[in-house]
């Protein structure tokens, strides 16, 4: 079973992922049914030895994204590859795949069971997925050395509300890595620690994403955080992937109205402009455009045609990818004009 | 700085506040002093748990059981109609200081989310606010100024028949920094107000603030753990680690040149969005356990320039060049014969202003 892999050989590959929900009508009695297409047709590609960054605000998609991915929330469309094979969705998770594609939340706190030591957290998983007894204990002082908690007798025994944030997250991590996966998801994993342990938090992932050549996902609203550990970055606006590209691109020349909104919002004391520069317009983000550009209303640079057409994935080379009517070619919109006569 | 900056609009000495009593007392703000002058904007930085909402809640005698203010003393230098008065906050009755809230100092807290009364219109929370202050004022009149008041953070009137449930988190943030500017206080206080939303969000908010500012002239204490977003908004930083201040100094110095180990690691705690990757390591070990503070300087445990001094005596608050800045740490003590890193030396002033 242990194949040989190398880094940037693709682990999972997600084709048109989509996801819908019965939406609720915000105004009381008469509720209209709406669907809500939490993410809409997203196709990104995990490799092994490289972190792929998914950034978006909140409600953008990003979990339901994740868990779609870890095959906790079934797609509405779309398909799933793992090592190219082709999953099937409609069935149940294998074991096998919970295995080899492990999400870490959030809230280290809630994800922790609060009774539980941290040594039954780490061998549990171990044990559902038939390790050796006697392998258990060696395994699990294995992946606490490789979260950097050592001297590890002193953390096995401990309970969550013994250990720091930063030392939880790393124990959650610790339990994803335990049953050694080959995608490990990572769904905003330093949102909730201290400012200064962070960092320690998104060393320790890259170094593990190279140590292992894990294929990593980092879930993140944080821009620059996904600048420094990605290979690869995409941008999410309600629900679609509005740009990616690989290295540090997308922060660097972002194309996109919205990733350029973004950059430029970034608190950054190097500009010390203390004024913003082109400011969105104003609207509540969920009201999303379902028919053309879903960031039309707020879009500084919004034109005619993006309010009732959705725009194309436009390639722009090298893998740099924008979903916008400004970078489309003129053979693109022609069609629209076309189809609209 | 102007004038203005130089009239005091608040003073606070060796204010401490403590959770819970006798053994049980946890220190959460250890004496602190520091003024703040007519619309100068006070950034307040700090990781979790550090005592920055504990400082303003205790500032504004808004602090809840069991939380104890334990020495001090807060002097609000009124305005307006009151021009000239020194209130003195900690022996104000409550009363008086019903008086003084909204009028002259206004908060927005954290957890402004939640601040606003879910089963009540917008209007009607502007209403109660405008009319606790001036009982004889017309309903039309006060309606009118609500609406002007939204208008001042860029919502449409409209939104004053809306339900809080109604509104995004970033229109709820909205509404409470404009009941906060309501009465036009002197001194508006803001407790992360934009944690909780999305940058793009945060920024239009911040540029807003800092036209009001601008506008209205009122002085700002700022509360953040984001260090970035204060070097720009803020005239002056204040740093706290474990209920203390260990770095006070002008915004784009302490950038610039940052002079305790901690504001140093707090600073290399955020990639750039700019410039060459390169590795950055954060703060080792983890934030401090208030109720078994480390003895001599809190800080000591995590600091890369720890010496045995630092171990045993806690280092005092004292200025440094000129005075016009001050920091907490032994490395920069006239008597230390410590080498003090590049990276925390007045060398390092040199970076001022390099920026990519
Ligand atoms: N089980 C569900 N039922 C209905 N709607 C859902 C469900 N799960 C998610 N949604 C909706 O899907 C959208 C995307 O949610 P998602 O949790 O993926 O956002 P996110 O990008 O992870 O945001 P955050 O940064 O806040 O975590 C939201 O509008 C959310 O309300
Ligand atoms: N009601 C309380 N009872 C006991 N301890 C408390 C209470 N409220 C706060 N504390 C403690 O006081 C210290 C300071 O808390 P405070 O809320 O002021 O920090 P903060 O700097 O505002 O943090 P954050 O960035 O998380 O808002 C913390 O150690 C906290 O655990
Ligand atoms: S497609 Fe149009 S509306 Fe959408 S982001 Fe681009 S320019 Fe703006
Ligand atoms: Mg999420
Ligand atoms: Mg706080």
């Amino acid at each position: 079973m242990m194949e040989q892999v190398t880094r940037g050989d693709i682990v999972l590959e997600a084709r048109g992922l989509s996801r819908e929900f019965a939406g609720r009508n915000e105004s009381g009695l008469f509720r209209k049914k709406r669907r809500v297409r939490a993410v809409d047709d997203v196709s990104i590609t995990l490799r092994a030895g490289e972190v792929l960054a998914i950034v978006g605000e909140s409600g953008s998609g990003k979990s339901v994204l994740a868990r779609m991915l870890a095959r906790i929330v079934v797609p509405t469309e779309g398909e799933l590859l793992l090592r190219g094979e082709l999953i099937a969705l409609r069935e149940r998770r294998t074991a096998a795949y919970a295995g080899e594609v492990q999400l870490v939340l959030q809230d280290p706190f809630a994800s922790a069971n609060p009774v539980r030591r941290v040594r039954h957290s780490l061998e549990r998983p171990l044990l559902i997925h038939g390790t050796p007894k006697e392998d258990v204990v060696v395994r699990a002082r294995e992946v606490l050395a490789s979260v950097a908690l050592t001297p590890q007798d002193e953390y096995l025994d401990r309970y969550p509300h013994e250990l720091s944030g930063g030392q939880l997250q790393r124990v959650n991590i610790a339990r994803g890595l335990s049953v050694n996966p080959k995608v490990l998801l990572a769904d905003e994993p330093i949102s909730m620690l201290d400012v200064s342990v962070r960092l320690g938090v998104l060393n320790l992932l890259r170094e593990l994403c190279d140590t292992r050549l894990l294929a990593m996902m980092y879930i993140t609203h944080d821009i620059a955080s996904a600048r420094y550990i990605a290979d690869e970055s995409a941008v999410m606006y309600a629900g679609q992937v509005v740009e990616r590209a690989r290295g540090t691109r997308v922060m660097d020349a972002p194309i996109h109205p919205y990733t350029q909104l973004l950059v430029d919002s970034v608190p950054n004391p190097e500009k010390l402009s203390k004024q913003s520069s082109p400011t969105a317009h104003n609207v509540d983000s969920t009201h999303f455009n379902y028919e053309g550009c879903r960031f039309s209303p707020r879009c500084p640079q919004v034109m005619d045609i993006c309010r009732g057409n959705q725009p194309p994935e436009v390639d722009l080379g090298d893998g740099h990818m924008a979903r916008c009517w400004l970078s489309a070619s003129d053979a693109q919109r022609t069609a629209v004009k076309i189809l609209a006569k | 700085m102007n004038e203005d900056s130089l009239v005091p609009v608040l003073d606070v000495t060796n204010f401490s506040v403590d959770y819970g009593y006798g053994d049980d007392a946890v220190r959460a703000v250890s004496d602190v002093s520091f003024s703040l002058g007519r619309s100068q904007v006070l950034g307040v930085a700090g990781e979790s748990g550090s005592g920055k909402s504990t400082l303003v809640y205790g500032l504004t005698r808004l602090l809840r059981a069991p939380g104890v203010i334990t020495s001090g003393e807060v002097t609000l230098h009124l305005a307006g109609e009151r021009n000239g008065e020194a209130f003195n906050v900690l022996t104000a009755s409550e009363d008086e200081l019903r008086q003084v809230r909204w009028s002259q100092v206004s908060i927005v807290m954290q957890s402004a989310l939640n601040a606003l009364n879910p089963l009540r219109r917008v209007g009607k929370e502007f209403d109660e606010v405008l009319r606790r202050h001036d009982r004889t004022s017309s309903k039309t009149a006060r309606q009118e100024r609500a609406i002007e008041l939204l208008a001042l953070v860029g919502l449409a009137a409209d939104r004053l028949q809306r339900f809080p449930h109604e509104l995004s988190g970033g229109q709820r943030q909205r509404v409470m920094i404009a009941m906060a500017l309501a009465l036009r206080p002197e001194l508006v206080i803001m407790d992360e107000p934009t944690t909780a939303l999305d940058v793009v969000t945060q920024r239009e908010i911040v540029s807003e603030l800092y036209e009001l500012r601008q506008k209205l002239g009122f002085a700002m204490i700022f509360i953040t753990h984001d260090l970035s977003l204060l070097v720009e908004l803020a005239d002056e930083i204040m740093v706290m680690y474990a209920g203390e201040i260990v770095e006070r100094a002008p915004a784009v110095e302490l950038h610039g040149a940052p002079r305790h180990p901690y504001t140093l690691g707090l600073m290399n705690s955020f990639p750039p969005l700019q410039g060459d990757r390169v590795r950055m390591t954060g703060i080792p070990g983890s934030p401090p356990n208030l109720k078994s503070p480390p003895g001599g300087c809190a800080f000591h445990p995590r600091c890369p320039s720890a010496h045995d001094r630092c171990r045993t005596q806690a280092p005092p608050l004292v200025a440094i060049e000129d005075g016009h800045r001050s920091v907490a740490c032994w490395l920069h003590d006239s008597s230390s014969t410590e080498v003090v890193p590049v990276s925390l030396s007045r060398r390092a002033a040199s970076r001022i202003g390099q920026g990519a």
